[in-house]
């Protein structure tokens, strides 16, 4: 019982891993070509592909997904036509081929149900996914899915990267930019394809665009990125398998998505250089760095003027000079051995000189205050 | 004829009875326009005039509504390897993950076939193109961190490496700073000294004078063309810039 059970899992966590490799390197180009919400509309547009392929072809997961493929293609083919042909916006086109193709999914999906049949039931698992119904062969079709979709488009690196950042540069090249962008449309497909036993078409989007945006914040080149960005996909594809195996009750796709986005929230927040947290202690540090430096420029201007590098500058006069409070940062600059507070009888209030640490730190304040 | 023969051989850029329209509207009327080897020619007119369509026109990437476009006798797709392009540096996204020498040797990715990759020369290409703008320290830096000059430099070093013989920028001094420039300028007069050919989108009317030996006033038709010193004059500026341009007849 115990062996069945680690099977099930080997089986579920290597699906998840597959997927969040294939979703991450795939959704990296969605991502940087701002095409995420085609994403979206190709997984939502899998739905009917996904009833088709089972009325032509039966629960075997090749034909559904063959169907879902072929529907993905036609959905982008719509959004490309609505564009042409059409004024209108491509928010607009988008959001109407993921209406109209899920719509129709979902009346297929109704229509195979109440026909019964062995196994329709199970096709409504496809909406949110069900990875516990996940087989070996499942597995083996998505792995050979992914690596061709990956394989691709490391075949045609280059022209993928000149596609992605510079289309209208590219043509001008002589690059078949058309042909790349469809090959690229056609790869995201293949990836959603992937992903549609475990997440289902409604969440499916997550798992290209979470992993390539945490992917995105920790480093700078597109080869990195897209490796990363896999690494991200497994570890919350097995991450979500291992959960959702440990707690009864847990749905692995809508887990696995969940830590795909929390990974991409971490990273958003912490990453060096891109992160809104990390930036903002790195403005405050400057920000007190600066401070620092103004209130030594200040102390060494009133020792120029006195004659006297040693000079005692009563706290109060500090502050005038800055027109703020300069305590805190007097404070920090003792503690970091620039200035030593000393007293100055008769007065009683604090005074502050420079030590040699801070005689000597160069900075902005050299030709004093202002 | 056949299309492939030689057309005007011994012109740089030889458009004839171009006329591109959007939606009906023209964006370009009926242009006939030569620009000789080895000139430094800037294409001046108001906004709208159709500047930009021209460039793309040229290069194939709007499609005319009639007319043709040679570059030495060549159509473009004959004439590819000869043509350096540098597109408004506004068109793209600069916080792609790339870095400065990764774009630059994207110049090269023409000469690429599908399945195929550049090898260590093109890396070796790439950097002595950035060192040409003077940009070699930057080479690893993601584009991301350039500023607005520096990222045009890299645009311009991305043309410099395919070692062109006719370069076309558009507003390759929009937004830069003096200093970038300057040197931008002195670049383009030494490609030009060279004997490369060099089509330069304006903005500035300030210092055409300075910079070019060539010029191209357009408001959707050709108002004027030639040496800067015959074409530069005060009745051609009220032409081009004053007042609406008639399609057919004079300008108004």
């Amino acid at each position: 019982m115990v062996a069945g059970f680690d099977h099930t899992l080997g089986v579920v966590a290597a699906g998840a891993a597959v997927l969040g490799a294939t979703g991450g390197v795939l959704g990296s180009f969605a991502v940087l070509r701002r095409q995420s919400l085609l994403g979206d509309v190709l997984a939502h547009a899998a739905l009917p592909g996904l009833c088709i392929g089972f009325l032509v072809g039966g629960r075997a997961l090749p034909a559904l997904m063959a169907g879902a493929l072929v529907a993905g293609g036609l959905a982008a083919l719509s959004v490309l036509a609505i564009g042409r042909f059409t004024r209108l916006k491509p928010d607009a086109a988008l959001g109407i081929v993921l209406s109209v193709f899920f719509a129709g999914g979902v009346v297929l999906l109704s229509h195979v149900q109440a026909s019964g049949g062995a196994g329709a039931a199970g096709l409504s698992a496809f909406l949110f996914g069900q990875a516990a119904a996940m087989l070996v062969g499942d597995v083996q079709a998505m792995a050979l899915v992914g690596v061709v979709a990956v394989g691709l488009v490391a075949a045609c690196w280059p022209w993928v990267k000149l596609v992605c950042f510079d289309p209208p540069y590219a043509r001008a090249l002589g690059v078949p930019v058309a042909a790349v962008e469809a090959l690229l449309t056609l790869l995201m497909a293949m990836a959603i394809v992937v992903g549609l036993q475990m997440v289902g078409v409604v969440l499916m989007t997550a798992m290209l665009i979470a992993p390539a945006v945490a992917a995105r914040a920790w480093v700078t080149r597109l080869m990195p990125m897209a490796a990363l960005a896999a690494v991200f996909g497994i570890v919350a594809g097995v991450g979500g398998a291992v959960i959702s195996a440990g707690a009864r009750g847990l749905a692995t796709g809508p887990v696995v998505v969940l830590i795909a986005t929390a990974l991409a929230a971490l990273s958003l927040a912490l990453a060096p250089g891109r992160g809104v947290v990390w930036r903002a202690l790195r403005d405050r540090r400057l920000a007190a760095r600066l401070e620092g430096d103004r209130v030594i420029g200040t102390l060494r201007a009133l020792g120029a003027a006195h004659g006297d590098p040693g000079y005692r500058a009563e706290a109060g006069m500090i502050d005038a000079a800055h027109g703020t409070a300069t305590a805190r940062t007097l404070d920090r600059l003792a503690a970091a051995g620039m200035v030593r507070e000393v007293s100055h009888a008769p007065e009683s209030t604090r005074h502050w000189v420079l030590t040699d640490k801070g005689q000597a730190e160069p900075g902005p304040g050299r030709g004093g205050p202002g | 004829m056949n299309p492939d023969s030689l057309h005007e051989p011994h012109i740089a850029l030889h458009v004839e009875d171009l006329t591109v329209a959007y939606r009906n509207a023209p964006v370009l009327w009926d242009i006939d326009l030569d620009v000789p080897p080895g000139v430094m020619c800037a294409v001046v007119g108001p906004n709208g005039a159709g500047k930009s369509t021209l460039l793309k026109a040229a290069l194939g990437l709007v499609q005319p509504t009639a007319g043709h476009v040679r570059f030495f006798g060549l159509r473009y797709a004959k004439a590819r390897s000869r043509v350096g392009y540098v597109p408004q540096r506004s068109t793209v996204d600069w916080d792609f993950p790339a870095t400065a020498l990764d774009v630059v040797e994207m110049g090269l990715y023409g000469r690429l076939g599908w399945f195929r990759r550049p090898g260590r020369a093109a890396r070796a290409q790439a950097l002595s193109a950035l060192a040409s703008v003077e940009m070699a320290d930057f080479a690893g830096r993601p584009i991301a961190d350039l500023s607005g000059g520096q990222q045009q430099r890299v645009f311009i070093a991305r043309a410099l490496v395919q070692d062109p013989d006719l370069y076309i920028l558009d507003e390759p001094m929009a937004g830069v700073d003096a200093v970038t420039e300057a040197a931008i300028v002195a670049l383009l007069k030494r490609l030009r000294d060279q004997g490369r050919t060099v089509i330069v989108v304006h903005h500035d009317l300030q210092t055409v004078q300075k910079y070019f030996d060539w010029l191209v006033m357009l408001n959707v038709r050709v108002i004027a063309q030639g040496p800067v010193a015959e074409v530069y004059t005060p009745e051609n500026l009220r032409r081009a810039y004053g007042g609406r341009v008639a399609l057919i007849g004079g300008a108004t």
